[in-house]
């Protein structure tokens, strides 16, 4: 009987390979590149499904631009040119549903404009003048750094977050992609005006910053609104920030202490730098890994009954991917967990993959880009992200194709590259055992 | 709860699933049919992306469990999507599952279980033919089940580690004493590690059957395909003419209830619970708008007076679970730990007096009335935004409309944004009167353990 269901099942999948095949672009619009008369770059999506639109100012300036000691740097910045001075003004975005918020990541700070689409040149209004005219006071400051300190407790809490955390500072110790995004005590407390104000001006100039939108409206009105409303960047300087490559720390063992059920236990690899070819493998392997059912760690799950949760999850920078693979499992069973992950690995890197599997993880890997970027919000990171990697907005329509074209040695060498155990750190977050480090 | 993803908003944002059902327009109306074995669908075209998104949600949560087999349902969830049938093994389905490039996850709630499949639509044959063949096609061996009972209870281990999942869990079971509901959705580990197969199979012969399930289907397909599909490969399965019988009603709570656990964390984090309308109630919307209001807006008034209160406050939401029975209104507050019983005092007080609150421009007259700031209109334009950003999530759609015609009990319910849009000022006062000024309440508090270092 199963033989019988398995026939029908590869069935299902001759017929479906037949002419619409695997789609190479297939979203019904494309995003557009081009400049504003302001001289500012916009890439716009028109995207229908929701009466709703998106936009996002990126700035070059994310945490590989704060310099050493000064942690959060980026954070606070890009936090205070959301603070709204006028009470009215804060009223009107309120009252129409418009929300404000910002992203900080490795290469880049954001900020999100989500509103209803008939409410667009409000906030646009309303933005456009607290972004270009942020109010950075002692005051503002020292508010924000105070919330920012709750922020940086409350990931302590999350052992996947505190695992991840600990791996950028391993991996960047110094200034850069290692500094903790809401800063620490001793940083927040070195940073003062004169550093937010240096921050703002170098990076939120027409040489640092581009405009993501998604939207249901055309193209045309919504040109000439951001024109209307972002007229007054200033040229800037250079915004370029050398690039830092990631170093192997001495000690490649992390563990931090948590009085938990569970205790994380993870590794994290280098991947090469994310240029098209590398950044479709980079992909590829974290979905081979995790991703649900049938991947590569779902067997220390189901048939080794170590964990509940299981998933690998890459950062990419300009420099490298930082891929990390773990699983969480009851206190008794960590060492058990850490054999059975290092096995795993071990297994992949030294055999690696056949080909049915690379066909099934990059089906799987094409199908997971589709559902992450259904949404706008969510797709407007990954734009972003891409835009600021040097890939290209497009690159959400040519990464299908740069899948495809992997092939199974280049796929096993890349796998073999990557996994080198010379090449990464052991994460553990759990109670503590001899010889642990306290965080 | 999830299957494999960590996720407590599956747990705080119940207040749209009526939404969405509703707030289809008539240029898409979808099309609703009843098989002739009782099985309710619903399919709607989204077809800006080759994607399909199919829910199948089951009639059976656990209300319907009892002491002595509390958990059962979480674990039958769990064995369905992995312990595979009697025709492929577990290993097999997920196999198959990937090799079709779909995401496949579950979750169990007090009322519903809920199976979901997303992936490209050129699979969408496999995805039905795979959720007919999981859920009605159940084989379990002991062992299967011994192995999945040590996956379930990693989960339970996760779930006590995580300070927000935990709270939710303990706020209402204490919020709904002596009523289904009261029990915890993911059971006591002393069932689910007693839980033979026979006795695991027996409740899932009784409740997955054909006339207590609503499929539902979104995505880049045309409709009588769809539908000539879904005929083809679930109308053949069997009625059974299983009837359930209604539960009662959960009734206010008798006195308050305040909890304190301690765990290693470093925030401290409070969860206040009221009793609130049930899914069909006609307050539903009120208490949406109200939520919005007072915890989930732009600028909602809870946070602000909180943070006024004290600068530790790091995070305020309020949030309305509506089930089929009852309802909860649940406040969720991160803060500086040493600024607890404080906050908690403010916040109890506040929500007691919020029936007092002017929340419209037109609760006041003459320059007042231009000056005030006008939360009812702010908090229906939230709700707008809120289902304008869900009509772009194809699975969350699915979602809900699958919970939407299980839950739903009206003939005519109405269009939701059209009842979102009726709500008044004084609608929000009676409904804040009702549920949180007359109401006790349940706190439940997790603070760091003593000694630790903050």
């Amino acid at each position: 009987m199963r033989a019988a269901w398995l026939l029908w099942s590869c069935a299902g999948l001759l017929m479906a390979a037949g002419p619409s095949g695997t789609p190479g672009a297939p979203w019904r619009e494309n995003s557009e590149k081009s400049t504003l008369a302001t001289g500012l770059p916009c890439v716009y999506q028109k995207d229908t499904n929701s009466p709703t639109t998106v936009v996002g100012l990126f700035a070059a300036g994310g945490k590989s631009a704060v310099p050493l000691g000064l942690d959060g740097l980026a954070y606070l910045t890009t936090r205070l040119t959301l603070e709204i001075p006028d009470e009215g003004m804060a009223q009107d975005l309120m009252s129409q549903a418009t929300r404000l918020s910002l992203l900080c990541s490795e290469d880049f700070s954001a900020v999100l404009i989500e509103c209803l689409s008939e409410n667009l040149e409000e906030a646009l209004r309303v933005t456009g003048k607290i972004i270009q005219d942020p109010l950075i006071t002692g005051l503002r400051i020292g508010r924000t750094k105070e919330m920012m300190k709750l922020y940086g407790r409350s990931e302590e809490d999350e052992s996947t977050v505190a695992a991840h955390n600990a791996v950028m500072k391993a991996f960047f110790p110094g200034a850069g992609y290692g500094t903790a995004v809401y800063g620490t005590e001793e940083s927040l407390g070195a940073i003062d005006r004169k550093d937010a104000i240096a921050f703002y001006r170098r990076f939120f100039s027409k040489k640092g910053l581009f405009f993501y939108v998604a939207t249901d409206l055309d193209r045309g009105p919504v040109r000439a609104l951001l024109e209307k409303y972002f007229s007054r960047f200033p040229d800037g300087e250079d915004v370029s920030i050398p690039i830092v490559s990631p170093a192997l720390p001495a000690v490649r063992d992390i563990a931090l202490t948590r009085d938990s059920k569970q205790t994380y236990v993870g590794r994290a690899c280098l991947l090469p730098a994310p240029d098209a070819p590398n950044q479709a493998k980079g992909y590829l392997l974290e979905t081979l890994l995790g991703k649900g059912p049938g991947s590569r760690l779902w067997g220390l799950r189901m048939a080794e009954k170590l964990a509940y949760n299981v998933d690998a999850h890459v950062t990419w920078t300009k420099s490298s991917g930082i891929l990390e693979a773990y699983l969480e499992t009851e206190n008794a069973k960590s060492a058990r967990a850490s054999e059975a992950l290092e096995r795993t690995l071990a297994d992949l890197q030294d055999k690696g993959i056949p080909d049915e599997e690379l066909r099934t993880t990059k089906t799987m890997a094409k199908a997971q880009l589709l559902r992450s970027a259904e949404a706008k919000a969510s797709r407007l990171r990954t734009v972003g992200l891409y835009e600021v990697l040097g890939l290209g907005h497009d690159h959400l329509s040519g990464i299908f194709e740069a899948i495809d074209s992997v092939t199974l040695e280049d796929m096993n060498a890349y796998i073999r590259a990557a996994l080198a155990p010379e090449r990464s750190l052991r994460v553990t977050v759990g109670p503590s055992r001899a010889g642990q480090t306290n965080r | 709860m999830r299957s494999y993803l960590t996720v407590t908003a599956g747990l705080l944002a119940g207040v749209m699933s009526a939404a969405l059902l509703l707030a289809v327009g008539p240029e898409n109306p979808g099309k609703y049919f009843v098989l002739e074995n009782g099985m309710r669908v619903f399919l709607y075209e989204k077809r800006d992306l080759p994607l399909l998104h199919v829910v199948t949600g089951f009639d059976v949560g656990s209300k319907n469990e009892t002491d002595g087999t509390s958990g059962l349902v979480h674990l039958l969830e769990h064995c369905i999507l992995f312990r595979g049938t009697s025709v492929r093994s577990g290993a097999e389905v997920s196999a198959d599952i990937r090799r079709h490039g779909a995401y496949f996850n579950g979750n169990t709630g007090q009322d519903i279980s809920a199976f979901e499949i997303s992936l490209p639509s050129e699979h969408a044959e496999f995805a039905l033919r795979n959720q007919k063949n999981i859920l009605f096609g159940l084989d379990l061996s002991q062992p299967e089940l011994d192995e999945e009972k040590e996956v379930l209870l990693e989960e339970y281990n996760q779930m006590e580690d995580d300070p927000q999942r935990n709270a939710v869990d303990l706020v209402l079971q204490a919020l709904f004493p002596g009523h289904p509901y009261g029990r915890s959705v993911y059971g006591r580990r002393e069932v689910i590690r007693a839980a033979t197969a026979g006795e695991v199979l027996g409740f899932y012969r009784k409740y997955f059957v054909a006339d207590n399930c609503a499929l539902a289907v979104v995505g880049d397909f045309a409709t009588a395909d769809m539908e000539r599909l879904v005929r083809d490969v679930f109308g053949l399965l069997p009625k059974t003419g299983l009837r359930l019988e209604p539960l009662p009603m959960t009734v206010p709570l008798k006195k308050s209830v305040s909890q304190r656990f301690e765990r290693d964390v470093r925030e401290g984090y409070v969860f206040l619970g009221f009793v609130a309308p049930d899914y069909n109630h006609a307050d539903q919307y009120a208490m949406n708008v109200l939520a919005e209001v007072l915890g989930r807006g732009v600028n909602p008034l809870l946070p602000a007076l909180l943070r006024g209160e004290r600068d530790s406050v790091q995070t305020v939401s309020m949030s309305y679970l509506a089930f089929r029975f009852g309802g909860a209104a649940l406040v969720s507050i991160k803060m500086d730990p040493k600024d607890m019983a404080t906050i908690q005092r403010a916040a109890v007080g506040y929500l007691k007096r919020a029936h007092n609150e002017a929340y419209s421009k037109k609760d006041f007259t003459g320059e007042a009335e231009i000056f005030a700031f006008d939360y009812l209109e702010s908090a229906k334009n939230q709700i707008r935004f809120a289902v304008g950003q869900a009509e772009e999530s194809g699975l969350q759609l699915a979602g809900s409309l699958a919970r939407h015609l299980l839950l739903n009990t009206r003939d005519k319910p109405g269009r939701y944004l059209d009842e979102i849009g009726r709500v008044d000022s004084s609608d929000l006062r009676k409904t804040a009167a009702r549920y949180l000024g007359k109401g006790e309440y349940v706190a439940v508090s997790i603070v760091p353990r003593k000694g630790e270092k903050q």
